[in-house]
């Protein structure tokens, strides 16, 4: 039964990954591979590439941190205040999934751009008298449009764990006297952990690696480390340094993920 | 049987005071307006067939569910509008409700925890109700690595230490198999008689709360329909719901005019009160088979099945009418299946109710 499921993860996930991580220690001469073993790649990655790296670090941080403290207000409301209203939420959260990452970046395109939604009825209500140049083409827009596009993949698995808190753990807290702000943080939250740390990675990984979100709506002056790779395999045709930047990117995200799950942890009783 | 059967308020005021306390969901009214009173240092229980509404009503003592009506003061002040986290009480939930994520010390701790006693005190407390319950040695497990009776007691603990008013019990040994129920009945008992607090436990379980219980609450339909000590239940049923649900009783149908009764069976007697039907129930052990000359109410059927059950034999019994009646015996007389017998029992062995 194993064997057959390790020989399609084999081909599927560790094979490509496997040569990408050779060949980010090769060269390219002329426009052809050469085999070698040389750090310079990464090494160029540090020295060329660290302010995007720290950039699109910083802004997958916040747009995770964003879209998890959204996901679980959403979640908190579907699980335990909206009743028998909570199915029909959970749906209509997981429909807007089917519109497609594409359609979300060119629906945000059209809300914030110049002659977009926004400025028409702000110039409409005669609030300004040009249209603003503000909402769109900054990292602010791609924030917005990668939380749009995640929330409901981070609804998922936070409205899971929490469904698998009992509400009767919940009346015993009471019961012991804990006000709901205790019965918050002492129960709910530690129960549902693993969901919130799924949905945080998840979403900082999926930020962090995106290079579509930036180059449509994020203007010139924010391109994320992922429009540097993207550069680097299909411009440059430099597939060693396009991968070590990938691998040097991943090694930081993880980092992140991994300090942003011991910072999680702290909320655990002792 | 508890030891305690009568009442041990002598004039005291009680500890809980249920007036007029009702619940509706909507269409369904669950608990009817009741009133109860119960003594501190009682063992009470709350006893009913499934869908009376016993749950309804420790719910709403414990602060969890709203009532409709009516009012609940604990030791004097009413408590009605309060929260659980406000209330000098503590629950043994029936699904226990332990915290997965934390271990059977944190559990028991937790409410001493968020009381802000000192750490020190703290641990000598859990530590001494862990010995008290008998779970010393599981302290550093999870719940999910618990037996259903390991967690019953984890469950226990974490509401005794907490030293309430009140502890309320819903359906505590419910989950438990036999052996392990009379095994928790007894340790509830000795706790209990230990620390001399106020029980308040739920089940639908007669033998249970004869078992353990010196007053007994019964309920039907929302209604406490009589509350009493286990004996007087026993005895003294007020309705034929009570008598059947409190162990096994027969119950023949009569007739009364002009204050005598007349069983539909056969036999009669003299008995004051309203004319109309009425049910005359009676023990299966307070009959004899071949009644001697002190039974007043003899009747005639055949013996249709003997069944021996170790401390006694039980014998059932066609009557004339048509109706049955169980008889229990300890000395197997030498009647055959099939033959033609006699019952009787005396006057003061039955009751007399109302309605049919
Ligand atoms: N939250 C609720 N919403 C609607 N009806 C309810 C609710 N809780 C209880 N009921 C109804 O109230 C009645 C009493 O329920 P309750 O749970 O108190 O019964 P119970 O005596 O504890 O029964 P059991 O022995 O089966 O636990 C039932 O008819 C039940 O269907
Ligand atoms: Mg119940």
């Amino acid at each position: 039964m194993l064997a057959p499921a390790a020989a399609v993860f084999a081909v599927l996930f560790v094979a490509p990954f496997a040569f990408l991580f050779v060949v980010s220690f090769w060269r390219v001469k002329t426009f052809k591979l050469r085999p070698d073993f040389t750090f310079d790649n990464y090494a160029d990655t540090f020295t060329k590439y660290l302010e995007p790296l720290v950039f699109t670090m910083a802004i997958g941080f916040a747009i995770a941190t964003l879209t998890t403290a959204l996901a679980f207000a959403f979640a908190y409301v579907i699980r335990f205040k909206a009743g028998r209203h909570g199915n029909a939420l959970l749906v209509v959260t997981l429909v807007t999934l089917f519109g497609g990452y594409l359609v979300k970046i060119y629906a945000w395109k059209t809300i914030l751009g110049t002659e977009g939604i926004l400025n028409s009825a702000l110039l409409a209500l005669g609030l300004v008298r040009e249209p603003l140049t503000i909402f769109i083409y900054n990292p602010g827009a791609v924030v917005v449009t990668l939380t749009h596009f995640l929330l409901p993949l981070a609804v998922l698995p936070i409205y899971g764990s929490l469904r698998g808190v009992r509400d009767i753990t919940l009346e015993a807290a009471r019961d012991l006297g804990a006000r709901p702000a205790r019965v918050f943080l002492d129960v709910v939250l530690p129960q549902c952990l693993p969901g919130v740390t799924a949905a945080f990675a998840f979403c900082f990984l999926i930020a962090a690696g995106d290079y579509v979100t930036p180059r449509y709506v994020g203007g010139p002056y924010t391109s994320m480390i992922g429009n540097f790779i993207e550069g680097q395999f299909s411009l440059k045709f430099d597939w060693p340094s396009g991968a070590a930047m990938a691998f040097t990117m991943l090694g930081a995200c993880l980092a992140c993920v991994a300090v942003s799950r011991a910072l999680l942890g702290l909320a655990r009783p002792r | 049987m508890a030891a305690d059967a009568k009442r041990p308020d002598g004039g005291r005021t009680p500890l809980v005071q249920l007036r007029g306390l009702t619940k509706s969901f909507g269409p369904v009214v669950a608990v009817r307006p009741l009133d109860l009173d119960i003594y501190a240092g009682d063992f009470f229980a709350l006893l009913g067939p499934s869908g009376c509404g016993k749950t309804t009503l420790l719910r709403m003592i414990g602060g969890f569910t709203e009532p409709s009506g009516g009012t609940i003061a604990i030791d004097g002040v009413d408590v009605t509008r309060l929260g659980p986290e406000k209330r000098p009480t503590n629950m043994v939930f029936q699904g226990y409700g332990l915290f997965p994520h934390m271990t059977v010390r944190q559990n028991i701790g937790y409410g001493l925890r968020l009381a802000r006693v000192a750490v020190a005190e703290r641990a000598g407390r859990v530590e001494r109700i862990m010995d008290l319950v008998r779970i010393a040695e599981l302290a550093e497990r999870r719940p999910d690595a618990l037996s259903g009776g390991q967690a019953q007691r984890v469950a226990l603990a974490r509401a005794l230490v907490m030293e309430p008013r009140v502890l309320l019990l819903d359906e505590p040994l419910a989950a438990l198999d036999l052996k392990l129920r009379k095994q928790m009945q007894e340790e509830l008992r000795r706790i209990h008689r230990q620390i001399g607090g106020t029980f308040v436990f739920v089940t639908h379980d007669q033998g249970e709360a004869m078992g353990l219980a010196n007053r007994i609450a019964v309920m039907e339909a929302g209604s406490c329909v009589q509350e009493g000590g286990p004996e007087e239940i026993y005895r003294q049923p007020k309705t034929r719901f009570v008598s059947s649900f409190i162990g096994e009783a027969n119950v023949l149908a009569g007739e009364r005019r002009a204050g005598v009764v007349t069983l539909g069976a056969g036999a009669g007697f003299a008995e004051a009160g309203a004319d109309g039907t009425v049910s005359v129930v009676v023990r299966p052990e307070d009959v004899r088979l071949d009644p001697g000359a002190d039974a007043e109410i003899r009747l005639d059927g055949r013996l249709e099945d003997v069944v021996f059950l170790g401390p006694y034999t039980r014998y059932r019994v066609v009557l004339d009418s048509g109706e049955e009646v169980v008889v229990h015996a300890g000395d197997a007389a030498g009647q055959a299946v099939g033959e033609r017998v006699a019952v009787g029992w005396r006057r003061d062995r039955q009751r007399l109710v109302q309605g049919s």
